[in-house]
């Protein structure tokens, strides 16, 4: 099929002119206000950070992207799960639907100490907090999208005796998945914040650690570098999720109909 | 209240005594929420035979072509298809709906073979039929088309195929053509005397459409509102197969002007 969807390149072009621009100018008034780098450096110094002590950067990078990973991970996973049993429960619906929602009132980085007292310095609580922070939008999002099946579709498969679970596995999760990535979207960025979160408070390795390091030593480039890298490999997350909707929710691009062509 | 112009069951069953009974229904009532829909109707289709259920819309005949499907049930009265009553959906049964319904992630053939998958048949052995299907409603080439990249007509059609998929004894339709514009709907009334000629399937189709209840129609069942009975009862005698300009002669117009006086006598009063 013949989709005419606007390649990545198209539709990147203009906000990668404006990043070029903004930091061309960020670059500009630093160097002709001639502002002290431990207060803001410019662009190019930071790139020449990210060069050199690349080593530094991945060495903590690793462990946070894996971290987030994870925990992302069992968010969807969790998340899925429980949309589940919220959608085919009526009890789970009444029950615990509500009480999830209103704990979204709880700030959960604020549990990020408590994690540490709980389970110690480092992955357990980094991992925990991650997929804590991602598992609401992917319940709810999941939840919301094994509902929207179309009743319509559902009594037609009625006719021909679907079972339960054919209708679950043929009808409501393929209804389900542009809510599921959505969700996903919105969960991998929140567990990247869960990680770093809970490398400040407290962890002896991590690009979150490597930031707050760089801050008492009054490492601005450093610091800077670190946030880049940091956004960078986020970036690449999202980016990776997004083409994996891209393949999964094939029905939905925006082709022409081949109507006139025949028939 | 209402005009008896209601048959008698008697002299309608001693009329088709020869033919096997495909449908039958007996003293069905519904009631929803204390709210009276169907009351007291009883009819019989006779194997092969294409017969309409006209209607204003909203006055019950969907309802009741649901309970001869076996998604909804009656409060009180019986379904029998082929000699056993209803409980439930079965396999001798393909309904078309209002809506094509067409799961939008299937290629038009995945569609059609849906029921295959749901009724737990070899998909494979149904292939070739599928496609035959497709051929026969002129979607061969489609097949591989993904359902938005279709027509509303080409949809409509392929949902039929999907509905005679397995092969069922009996067709239900419920106001399939109500959703397409005026030139597609005479284009598929046609095509679907077509297909049923190919086929001989007993057909049920509900519709709203005097003309189109007309043409297709063997027996025409006209019902009135609130709550839903059969007020009239017509033979349309006219030769088959049909075609669209016979809607223009006098002979098909009679059975028009007729439908159109009953409905409007099941209103009054």
């Amino acid at each position: 099929m013949k989709d005419k969807q606007p390649s990545f390149l198209d539709a990147a072009r203009w906000p990668i002119a404006f990043i070029v621009l903004l930091l061309l100018a960020w670059e500009g008034a630093v160097r002709y206000l001639g502002i002290r780098s431990i207060v803001l450096p410019p662009p190019s110094e930071i790139a020449v950070v990210m060069a050199t002590r690349y080593d530094l950067l991945l060495t903590h990078l690793w462990p946070s992207l894996y971290l987030t990973i994870a925990g992302f991970a069992l968010s969807v996973v969790g998340g899925i799960l429980v949309a589940v049993l919220i959608t085919y429960s009526d009890i789970m619906r009444r029950g615990l639907y509500p009480v999830i929602v209103v704990s979204q009132i709880i700030p959960k980085i604020s549990i990020a100490p408590l994690f540490i007292v709980w389970f110690g310095t480092g992955t357990v609580s980094s991992l925990l907090l991650a997929f804590l922070i991602g598992f609401f939008p992917m319940t709810i999002n999941s939840a919301m999208g094994f509902q929207s099946i179309d009743e319509e579709i559902h009594k037609m498969a009625r006719t021909f005796m679907a079972s339960r679970w054919q209708v679950f596995w043929k009808i409501r999760l393929p209804t389900a998945l542009p809510h599921i990535f959505s969700g996903m979207k919105i969960s991998v960025t929140l567990a990247i914040i869960g990680v770093i979160v809970s490398e400040f408070v407290a962890s002896q390795e991590g690009i979150g650690y490597l930031i707050k390091l760089a801050g008492g030593l009054l490492d601005t480039p450093l610091m800077m570098a670190a946030i880049a890298v940091l956004s960078l490999s986020g970036l690449v997350l999202y980016w990776i999720i997004e083409l994996a909707e891209r393949r999964a929710i094939y029905w939905q691009s925006t082709a022409g109909s081949l109507a006139e062509t025949g028939g | 209240m209402k005009p008896d112009v209601r048959l008698q069951l008697d002299a309608r069953s001693a009329h088709q005594a020869s033919v096997p009974c495909a449908v039958r229904v007996r003293g069905i009532r519904k009631i929803f929420d204390e709210l009276e829909a169907i009351r007291d109707v009883s009819l019989d289709v006779a194997n092969g035979e294409f017969i309409s259920l006209l209607g204003p819309s909203g006055c019950g005949k969907s309802t009741l072509l649901m309970m001869i499907a076996g998604l909804e049930f009656p409060t009180s009265g019986e379904v029998t298809l082929a000699d056993t009553p209803v409980t439930g959906p079965r396999r001798d049964v393909g309904v078309v709906f209002q809506n094509p319904v067409l799961l939008p992630w299937r290629s038009v053939l995945d569609n059609v073979l849906f029921p295959i998958e749901l009724l737990r048949l070899p998909v494979e052995e149904y292939r070739a039929r599928a496609m035959e299907l497709l051929r026969m409603v002129k979607l061969q080439e489609f097949a591989g088309a993904l359902p938005r990249q279709l027509s509303g007509g080409m949809r409509q059609r392929a949902s039929i195929c999907r509905a005679l998929i397995h092969d069922p004894a009996i067709l239900l339709m419920d106001e399939p053509f109500s959703a397409l514009d005026a030139i597609t709907r005479d284009d598929m009334a046609v095509e679907l005397l077509r297909i049923w000629q190919a086929t001989r399937k007993t057909v049920i189709f509900v519709t709203h459409s005097i003309r189109e209840a007309a043409f297709l129609s063997d027996r025409v069942l006209t019902m009135g509102r609130r709550p839903a009975t059969i007020v009239d009862e017509i033979h349309i005698d006219l030769p088959r197969p049909r075609n669209i300009a016979m809607t223009e002669e006098d002979s098909f117009n009679r059975y028009v002007r007729h439908l159109r006086k009953s409905i409007e006598a099941s209103h009054e009063g």
